[in-house]
């Protein structure tokens, strides 16, 4: 059995900045994507029983990088019409903008979680591997809990919106922090459907669902059909719930 | 274990700087020989690195470059394996985005595009492992659990890299992670465990495998190139940048392997190290390897495959575990290339200058990632 115990999403750094310093001091050296996730992550991993050994599944932003890190490119373009590239060197924080799996390292390091560790990449539609990776380990009883971190912009620029998501699953079952319901995750089914309605972004369709099971109160059996823009294009998605 | 289903490769693609097949890889290994050059096109651009592992088999100046050695290798382990597409998962890292230098600049190629692309002609499951330097260990791991655990019958498996460009050379410089060149021989440059060892050089590169049931393919008469058995991940917790001095992330990710094949390391014929030529890498992983076998540590041979056809990322750890998959066939351990004077802390059995046949029939493949992802992977022959 799989239980969603707690969900968070974070959207706001400055707020981060002002409400959480000591979270800010561990992520203010990422990008935003990074940022968003981990601040995410800080909060729902005040109710797991063991945040060292929960099974860690990050998801990279489909939207990588940094203002920082794309600067850089344009500098290394015009170092490369003036042939003197070879006179630039990078600031080695901007490299770790470009790692894919930096929320899942930095997660792992702050908790000291060297527990199962699933790192997917900056795809369209990658949530729903991620979920039916938590279920594959918990119902598997590797693992008692998951959590599950995302974080994404909407383009690597100054000034574009960001979103990060956390998820925690637990084996047991637990209220869900928010509704005081019981959530169950019952099953995750995928049919084929194509549509070029996608738009790629690792956090958004998590939140979205999130939200759909806050919105729950009533005692119910659920079926969640995940919005194609929010699918990887090739297979429609269907969450199958029970709220108690 | 029993009620879990037996997984085996039957098919298998690599384009590497030594050349575009899986052939091409193994007989350079065998000769001792390395891929890694001077790249024109990194001279022209004035930096300070110009040597790297190219593919030859597709021109710098294809803007689907990212796209097509991906699809060349894949292509190859399907034929190899007779499958088709539509009927596997695709467990693939494209790594990081590219930055191909064009007419006007840098254009930019997003992975996540470049995986959606390739993806669509697989069946499902389909995911997009980010693991950094283990990306390619990773897949080959999370298809294995996928198979064995009945969620899927077929996968294809895998990693391609297109990093080859100043963007990323500048990068990894400032991290003193890559050869800088001082003249030496290009093919020099990397030097896995030697003293002179300076960084690895980054290459470009792709490898994939095709994953199935040891009953499906005895079914469809397929030939069988190696089992997989057991699978381990751990990540450090430690530093971004830099493993713990003792490896123990990464001898962790080689228990959890061990065990899971139900094996101990006293099984183990031969590894295929992650070797990666860089200062504190290569003692980590010495370290993490000489407490992994305890006083076997000197009788167990260990391959490098990084001096011949340099750091190809997301596909390194496919490409040398397709080096793994060809020792269990074959039994022969291939050398390191250009390693020759064994660094202090970095003692093992190196196989060195000449391939070394041990009839070696299970082998330790291993992958270590920036940020401290470990993953390792354990191959068998099967008669």
């Amino acid at each position: 059995m799989v239980y969603l115990v707690a969900g968070a999403q974070r959207g706001d750094l400055r707020a981060v900045r002002e409400s959480s310093p000591e979270i800010w001091r561990q992520v203010r050296r990422y990008n935003q994507p990074v940022q968003l996730a981990l601040a995410a992550a800080e909060e729902v991993i005040s109710f797991a029983e063991d945040p060292a050994t929960a099974a860690v599944i990050s998801l990279a932003p489909c939207q990588p990088g940094s203002a920082d890190l794309y600067s850089w490119g344009h500098v290394v373009t015009a170092g490369m019409s003036a042939g003197t590239l070879g006179n630039l060197r990078m600031n080695p924080t901007q490299t770790l903008h470009a790692v894919d799996n930096l929320a899942l390292s930095a997660f792992a390091i702050a908790h000291k979680n060297q527990s199962y560790c699933l790192g997917l990449g900056g795809a369209a539609g990658q949530a729903w591997g991620a979920l039916e990776a938590v279920q594959e380990r918990l119902n598997a009883g590797l693992e008692e809990e998951a959590i599950l971190i995302a974080g994404d912009q909407d383009a690597a620029t100054d000034g574009a919106p960001g979103l990060g998501v956390a998820l925690l699953f637990s084996v047991r079952p637990k209220p869900f922090e928010s509704t005081g319901r019981v959530v169950r995750l019952v099953s995750i089914t995928r049919t084929r459907e194509r549509t070029r309605d996608v738009v790629p972004h690792a956090a958004n369709g998590l939140a979205a669902f999130v939200s759909v099971v806050e919105a729950g109160r009533a005692s119910y059996v659920a079926s969640y059909v995940v919005p194609p823009q929010h699918t990887d294009g090739l297979s429609g998605v269907t969450i199958d719930l029970e709220i108690s | 274990m029993n009620d879990k289903r037996r997984t085996v490769i039957t098919g298998m693609g690599a384009l590497s700087a030594l050349g575009a097949t899986t052939h091409d890889l193994w007989s350079g290994l065998l000769d001792n020989r390395s891929g890694v050059r001077r790249v024109p096109r990194l001279v022209e651009s004035g930096i300070t690195v110009t040597t790297g592992g190219e593919v030859d088999a597709v021109s710098p100046d294809n803007v689907d470059r990212d796209h097509e050695i991906a699809n060349r290798a894949i292509e190859d382990a399907l034929i190899e394996a007779k499958r088709d597409a539509a009927e596997c998962g695709f467990i693939w890292s494209t790594g990081l985005d590219t930055f191909q230098m064009g007419p006007g600049g840098f254009v930019h190629r997003s992975a996540g595009r470049c995986f959606s692309n390739l993806s669509s002609s697989f069946s499902g499951p389909r995911r997009m492992i980010a693991a950094a330097c283990a990306s390619g260990t990773q897949a080959i791991g999370e298809a294995f659990r996928l198979i064995q655990n009945g969620h899927v019958d077929a996968c294809v498996a895998g990693g391609s890299s297109v990093m080859l460009t100043p963007f990323y050379l500048i990068g990894f410089a400032g991290l003193q992670a890559v050869a800088i060149d001082n003249g030496d021989n290009p093919s020099l440059a990397c030097r896995p465990f030697d003293k002179r060892r300076k960084g690895f050089a980054l290459a470009d590169g792709a490898g994939a495998m095709v994953l199935e049931t040891l009953a499906g393919a005895r079914q469809r008469g397929a030939r069988v190139l190696a089992e997989v058995i057991g699978f381990g991940m751990s990540q450090d917790a430690f530093d971004l940048n830099r493993p713990c001095d003792d490896g123990a992330g990464a001898e962790l990710c080689m228990r959890r392997a061990l065990a899971d094949a139900a094996l101990t390391s006293e099984q183990i014929d031969a590894v295929n190290a992650h070797a990666t030529a860089t200062y504190s890498g290569d003692l980590a992983e010495a370290a993490a390897l000489r407490k992994l076998f305890a006083n076997r540590w000197c009788e167990v041979p260990v391959s490098g495959s990084k001096g011949a056809i340099g750091h190809a990322m997301a596909a390194a750890g496919v490409l040398e575990a397709i080096v793994a998959a060809q020792t269990c066939a074959t039994g022969v351990v291939p050398p390191t290339v250009n390693l020759r004077d064994v660094d202090e802390g970095c003692e093992l059995d190196h196989v060195i200058a000449e391939p070394r046949d041990v009839n070696a029939q299970t082998v330790l493949s291993v992958s270590f990632g920036m940020g401290g992802q470990n993953a390792a992977i354990v191959l068998k022959r099967v008669s």
